[in-house]
């Protein structure tokens, strides 16, 4: 009786062991496009499955397509497809037939070299892209740059070591000298001399630097419908390589949007992008403003161009954030009709102690608090307060002129003291109705 | 034309002050700006120091979760960007569209079954003079409702400090305008059938089934229905009021006026288009069914 009881007890643990086993996702091999589109800020990494047949890409800028087999598969969790590139990459040499557009007969696009990167200079975005025998001397001169970099660090370590260990030396002596009662005023004049070698500082020439140079089948192409497909090196179609390139443009550039992060909720920044939308807050805190540019696109194609199985309204347009406005400054009206310039300013981001967690944002102050730490964010802060009722943003360049599309309204909502007499309200035509009929009975009776 | 037009003047002067005293009319409009107060308490309950954020409100978060997994996330901030009144000078003009084109449509039925409007024809009034008076009723009392709905919006912005926002006037324009190609279908329902059931009937199942393609094209899953939805609505979209709804509402979104106005006047050429119809199938199939 013992024995069938532990058989079962084992035979239903075997089962529960069963069912706990992880659940590995279905890979599968496919012939797969990879790539890397611009989307009016940087470059967006995408692939194109075999269930897809469209890719959507920006009109005339570069893009850049490779074709390869890798294994693709489900990841429930972001709910997103992957590759799985770490087993499998196998990338096919060949060349692009491309038709559609404004050209009736198929062009051959070829493979070409490339690199991207994006330098520093007074906006975000100053995007390079190099070809050919440019990108091997972009490359070269990121490399030569880098190069000289690690060297000067190695320099920097021999120095600092040398310099260690001469301050070393000399403390040593100074100490010993001391002991023996000798004047040391020399040896300490000596050190106070020493200098310490300087840190060579990290080269500040890009904001991301060019990638090692690959191949890949550029794309700058205008506004229009083409098709592709891949043919090997024998010049034969690659089956179930035929897509859809659905290649677009926004449709108005002229905005001016706002990331607003209030002082409470440092982690849930909000975007205002419509031009004529209003900001409606509870006054509790105040707010932090970062105006950028913004361009107007279809909703699907820019979700589809920066990540292929993403979903996406191809009836609604979106306002997509390009780069935070330099140099600006936000005028602020208020009801009064006073006229405040606010400007932008360091912030940190101070953890609150205690039992109520949470952060607070402060002024960011270089010499006391926060000595040797990089600010937080720079915004312009804005504070209404409860009891102010609105107020009017304007985006202001470096000109002081103000940018299409940069103005807001601010409104600090109060509802507890509306609510009872927008009830009455509603019900007005009842007691519009009641009167009709009383009167109409009246008219009867009499 | 001035017996049919003098016609027309009476007894749509009747058929308004008929409305007028009876419960039904108010009791839309009550509902209407019932659902107006409650969907702006709602709004302003659901604004925290961050802004606007339809999860803090049961009655949005559902709303929102809804349309925002259909149409995506850009429509519901499309919808709330300029504040609640968009949103609900929509629903709020719900129940009296409903309300006065449904009665219109019943009424009618009703009178052409029981031989009232044969009764009228033998006077100086036709079928024509008839229904043009119940349209004329139907417009007069639903700018009447706008009228109220705009001083309701109004006295509610200012209570609540709300912006009644640019899009809000557009809307409640093309309202206007939709609600007559509304009444139209409306009275083309009832010359199509005999009696008033199936005269709602089919008046119900044409707003449905415009709105369905609407809403099917413009839904957010790719796939078969919204393909389906996608030819229904490129083949329906010269008739639908629903269409040109939409349309207008684009075109005043970048600034395109004369698209806004083309497409004002192409709802009162449907709806003048629809009327003619009924006019003619009125003639062929009689006062009386």
């Amino acid at each position: 009786m013992n024995a069938r009881r532990t058989l079962a007890a084992l035979a239903l643990l075997a089962l529960a062991a069963g069912g706990l086993s992880a659940d590995v996702p279905v890979r599968e091999e496919q012939f797969i496009y990879s790539i890397l589109a611009f989307n009016g800020r940087d470059y967006s990494a995408t692939f194109v499955q075999k269930t897809s047949d469209t890719l959507y890409l920006i009109a005339g800028v570069d893009n850049f397509l490779t074709t390869r087999n890798a294994f693709v598969y489900y990841w429930p969790l972001t709910q997103d497809w992957k590759t799985d590139t770490s087993v499998l990459n196998v990338p096919f040499q060949g060349t692009l037939e491309l038709r559609g557009g404004r050209e009736k007969a198929p062009r051959i696009v070829a493979s070409a070299r490339y690199t991207y990167y994006n330098v520093r200079g007074e906006y975000e975005l100053n995007w390079k892209v190099a070809k050919g025998e440019e990108a091997d001397q972009a490359w070269k001169k990121y490399s030569d740059l880098m190069d000289a970099y690690y060297a000067s660090v190695q320099k920097y370590y021999q120095a600092r070591a040398l310099y260690e260990g001469l301050l070393n030396e000399l403390t040593i002596r100074i100490t010993k000298m001391r002991d023996q009662g000798q004047d040391v005023s020399k040896l300490v004049a000596a050190l106070q001399n020493m200098s310490a070698p300087k840190e060579p500082e990290y080269p500040k020439d890009y904001v991301v630097p060019p990638r090692p140079v690959e191949e890949a089948f550029i794309l700058n192409l205008p506004v229009g419908e083409y098709s592709i497909r891949f043919l090997d090196a024998d010049g034969t179609v690659m089956e179930g390589s035929e897509r859809k390139v659905v290649v677009f443009q926004k449709r108005r550039s002229e905005g001016t949007g706002y990331e607003l992060i209030p002082g409470d909720k440092w982690t849930r920044p909000v975007e205002s992008t419509t031009p004529s939308s209003v900001l409606y807050i509870d006054g509790s805190t105040e707010l932090y403003l970062r105006p950028f540019f913004e361009q107007e696109y279809n909703d699907l194609y820019f979700e589809k161009m920066q990540r292929n199985d993403a979903r996406g309204n191809p009836s609604v347009m979106k306002w997509v954030r390009i780069q935070q406005v330099p140099q600006a400054r936000i005028a602020v009206r208020l009801p009064g009709g006073q006229i405040q310039t606010v400007e932008e300013k360091p912030y940190y981001v101070e953890q609150v102690k205690g039992a109520s967690l949470g952060y607070k944002i402060v002024p960011f102050d270089p010499q006391g608090a926060h000595k040797d730490r990089d600010p937080s964010l720079r915004a312009f802060q804005v504070a209404l307060g409860k009891d102010a009722t609105r107020a009017a943003l304007m985006v202001l360049d470096r000109n002081g002129t103000p940018l299409p599309g940069g103005e807001r309204q601010i409104r600090v909502l109060h509802p507890a003291k509306a609510g009872f007499v927008a009830l009455l309200l509603a019900l007005l035509p009842l007691a519009a109705m009641a009167a009709v009929l009383a009167r109409r009975a009246r008219r009867l009776v009499s | 034309m001035n017996y049919r037009w003098h016609a027309t003047r009476v007894i749509a002067k009747r058929r308004i002050f008929e409305t007028l005293i009876t419960p039904g009319y108010y009791v839309a409009q009550a509902i209407g700006l019932l659902l107006a107060y409650f969907l702006l308490s709602g709004f302003t309950r659901s604004v925290d120091s961050s802004g606007f954020d339809f999860h803090l409100q049961p009655l949005y978060d559902l709303f929102g979760r809804a349309v925002e997994g259909a149409f995506g996330t850009v429509v519901v901030q499309k919808l709330f960007a300029e504040g609640p009144f968009q949103f609900v000078l929509h629903i709020a003009f719900l129940p009296v569209i409903l309300f006065l084109a449904a009665s219109s449509v019943y009424r009618f039925g009703l009178e052409r079954k029981v031989g009232a409007v044969e009764l009228l024809a033998y006077g100086p009034a036709d079928g024509t003079s008839y229904f043009l008076a119940s349209l004329i009723k139907d417009v007069a009392l639903t700018l009447l409702y706008l009228a109220v709905l705009l001083a309701f919006s109004a006295v509610a912005a200012g209570l609540y400090n709300l912006a009644l926002g640019p899009t809000f006037f557009v809307s409640l324009a093309v309202l206007f305008f939709v609600s007559v190609a509304v009444y139209a279908y409306g009275i083309l329902s009832s010359t199509l059938t005999d009696n008033s059931a199936s005269a709602l009937a089919v008046f119900l199942a044409l707003m449905a089934f415009f709105l369905a393609v609407f809403l099917g094209s413009f839904t957010i899953v790719s796939g078969y229905v919204r393909n389906l939805a996608g030819v229904f609505a490129w083949i329906l979209k010269w008739i639908s009021p629903v269409f040109y709804w939409d349309q207008a509402l684009r075109a005043t979104e970048v600034g395109g006026w004369p698209l806004f106005l083309a497409d004002l006047a192409a709802l009162l050429l449907l709806s003048g288009a629809v009327l003619t119809a009924s006019h003619y199938i009125l003639k062929a199939r009689g006062v009386r069914p």
